[in-house]
């Protein structure tokens, strides 16, 4: 074989996971403002909740959200939840701007036209489109660390990333079925949120699972981000382990592999389709 | 490294290559209402119509013809961007259908132009990441990338973001890209279209010496006949999807003698004039006037083939003066690739006459 032609190797396709990780990074700091946003806007976000359970049951902890939650303090329980549910409007949104982005800039036909692994590509891409989660995640923790008594150690903590990191994998499997619709419809941004508030409302974000009546907690049981969200909650606030909640994390690895296959098939089928209707160069 | 005319070593087949679009039309608000009705409004257009044809290793290949022709179709299908509908392409002895991979190893790709790189970065950057999506060897990347900047002289700037750079320093950077993997073929669309002639004249030299020097295998798409007439070893033209001609510029030419070819520049031109000078010379193949602009100072082009043009300047010049039409300038004789696709498909290349 000649020499301009090389196999794809474990070497090939990290390099390109790396550039393309890099190239957006370098993308975001070309716009630096928003990273300003990000670091700082975690800091007004807990305002509304200190008001608000101030005004609902006169202080920062509740004996009836106690019995409801096992823990008093309400605020690291929507922390969690919040900081958790971040990933997912990030990253649903993210990969299929992206996509978009790379069509408007005329960009994309020559990723398609390359020989690399076109997961890789794509890996890379969500990697970039969880930075800006991850910056917004660490600043809400550490404000609330300063805030409020959450009990961390390191020892916690390596199980908590494990759990991220799983709940990161789902969204990037969810995230490819956005980028396949941004290759046909130019657009998946409406349809993004959409899906975003779904999480939102099906999630425990704010509220347990078991606050939801009977039938959204069956629906929501199908969604990563509830064992995400009921997994980091046990091992910060109730100083559980991982064998205390091995079914959750059961659960989460297998719809993690369901969304990541799913997701691959859908985005080379659009992909496949769209080189056939020629929509694929369309902007 | 000489292109052989006689060779049949071929780097690039087409075997009844054919690519339909649906141009959906617009449905309004309530389309979607509408949807059986509409469907059958869909227009097809057909952009590649069972196209053959066979471009020699280290060939510098021509395709030349009007926009909307399916020149920017016939390279995205070779390049594995589009899928053919029928046919298929050998490229480089790989099917573009099942071997898509080494189809795309063994291409660099200009389409686009400056608008395909990343604005935001700098001309190093944009090749760095290009060349791992090629597979290169970081170590190999960095020294071929420094040699290309060297090549464009633009290793002063390559450090630069792409935003600050002119359109022709983008299309050179473009250009590097597809040279970077060192590929045995290019496929170059367009590669000087809205550069100012020094940047065009840069750039056609790169091709020439890419094709002669390091005999790559090129297919150049464009529109304008002086570029394919002085670049190509062979030139096609394409019309409405179909390949209505091929040979080389000389050949191409000859189709067209010089007694036969009589273009006169004009102002102001009633819109009937085609008519009229018909009805003097009735036995010319074709007689168009490419409208020019006059407030641009381009003046209107009367384009007259075929037939014994020659002798009847002289009837056609007082039939003008009776017409009031003011005669910029009377050209007899050498042909141009333009006058041959006017003679073969009775459409101007270039929009406008402007080029």
């Amino acid at each position: 074989m000649d020499s301009f032609y090389q196999q794809s190797t474990l070497r090939s396709n990290l390099s390109v996971v790396w550039n393309e990780l890099v190239k957006n990074i370098k993308f975001l700091l070309a716009y630096p403002v928003i990273i300003v946003f990000w670091t700082i806007f975690p800091i007004f976000w807990h305002i509304p909740f200190i008001l608000q359970g101030q005004a609902l049951v006169g202080g920062l902890t509740s004996d009836s959200f106690a019995q409801a939650t096992g823990t008093p303090n309400y605020i690291p329980f929507i922390v969690i939840g919040a900081v958790l549910n971040s990933y997912v409007s990030t990253l649903l949104n993210g990969m299929g701007d992206n996509i978009r982005r790379e069509s408007l800039q005329g960009t994309l036909d020559y990723v398609l036209a390359a020989p690399c692994n076109k997961a890789s590509v794509l890996v890379g891409k969500a990697l970039s489109e969880s930075i800006s989660s991850t910056i917004f995640a660490i600043s809400q923790f550490a404000i609330s660390l300063l805030l409020f008594p959450i009990s961390v150690s390191l020892g916690a903590m390596l199980p908590v990333f494990f759990i991220i990191i799983l709940l990161i994998l789902g969204l990037y499997g969810l995230s490819l079925v956005f980028a396949a619709f941004s290759l046909m419809y130019k657009q998946s941004h409406g349809f993004g949120q959409t899906v975003g508030y779904v999480f939102y409302i099906f999630s425990p974000v704010r509220y347990p699972v078991e606050s939801l009546p009977f039938a959204a907690q069956i629906f929501g049981k199908l969604l990563p981000l509830t064992y995400a969200i009921i997994i980091v909650r046990s091992l910060m606030l109730l100083g559980a382990d991982l064998s205390a909640v091995y079914m959750e994390v059961l659960a989460l690895v297998i719809i993690d592999a369901i969304l990541i296959v799913a997701g691959f098939l859908l985005f080379n089928y659009m992909e496949e389709k769209t080189k056939k209707t020629g929509e694929i160069s369309h902007y | 490294m000489t292109y052989n005319e006689e060779s049949d070593v071929f780097s690039i087949q087409t075997k009844n290559m054919t690519k339909k679009f649906a141009k959906k039309k617009h449905r309004g608000f309530f389309g979607f209402l509408r949807r059986e009705q509409s469907k059958k409004n869909n227009h097809i257009t057909v952009a590649l119509d069972k196209v053959n044809i066979k471009i020699r290793s280290q060939e510098l290949f021509g395709l030349l013809g009007p926009n909307g022709s399916g020149k920017t179709t016939m390279i995205k299908c070779l390049s594995t961007i589009l899928i053919p509908d029928e046919g298929t392409a050998i490229v480089n002895g790989f099917d573009i259908r099942k071997e898509t991979s080494k189809v795309r190893a063994s291409l660099g790709l200009v389409v686009g132009g400056e608008r395909t790189l990343y604005w935001k970065l700098t001309a190093r950057d944009n090749l760095m990441y290009f060349s791992s999506l090629y597979k290169m060897q970081r170590r190999y990347a960095k020294k071929r990338i420094d040699e290309l900047l060297e090549v464009f002289q633009l290793s002063d700037r390559a450090d630069e973001r792409l935003e600050d750079y002119s359109t022709g320093m983008r299309q050179k950077v473009a250009i590097a890209r597809a040279l970077l993997h060192d590929p045995p073929i290019l496929l170059l669309d367009e590669p000087t279209l809205g550069l100012d002639p020094n940047f065009a004249r840069q750039i056609r030299n790169q091709i020439r010496e890419l094709s002669e020097k390091q005999g790559k295998t090129v297919l150049l798409t464009t529109h304008y006949m002086d570029e394919a007439d002085q670049l190509c070893d062979r030139v096609a033209f394409i019309n409405n999807g179909k390949i209505v001609a091929v040979d080389t510029p000389n050949r191409l030419k000859a189709m067209v003698k010089e007694t036969e070819r009589l273009e006169i520049t004009v102002y102001r031109p009633p819109a009937d004039i085609e008519e009229h000078i018909r009805s003097l010379l009735p036995e010319a193949d074709v007689i168009k006037l490419i409208p020019g602009d006059e407030a641009e100072g381009i003046p209107s082009k009367i384009k007259i083939i075929g037939g014994s043009t020659e002798k009847h300047v002289g009837k056609i010049i007082d039939f003008l003066r009776i017409k009031n039409v003011r005669i910029g300038s009377l050209d007899v004789g050498v042909p141009t690739l333009e006058d041959v696709f006017i003679k073969l498909t009775g459409t101007k290349l270039i929009e406008g006459g402007k080029q």
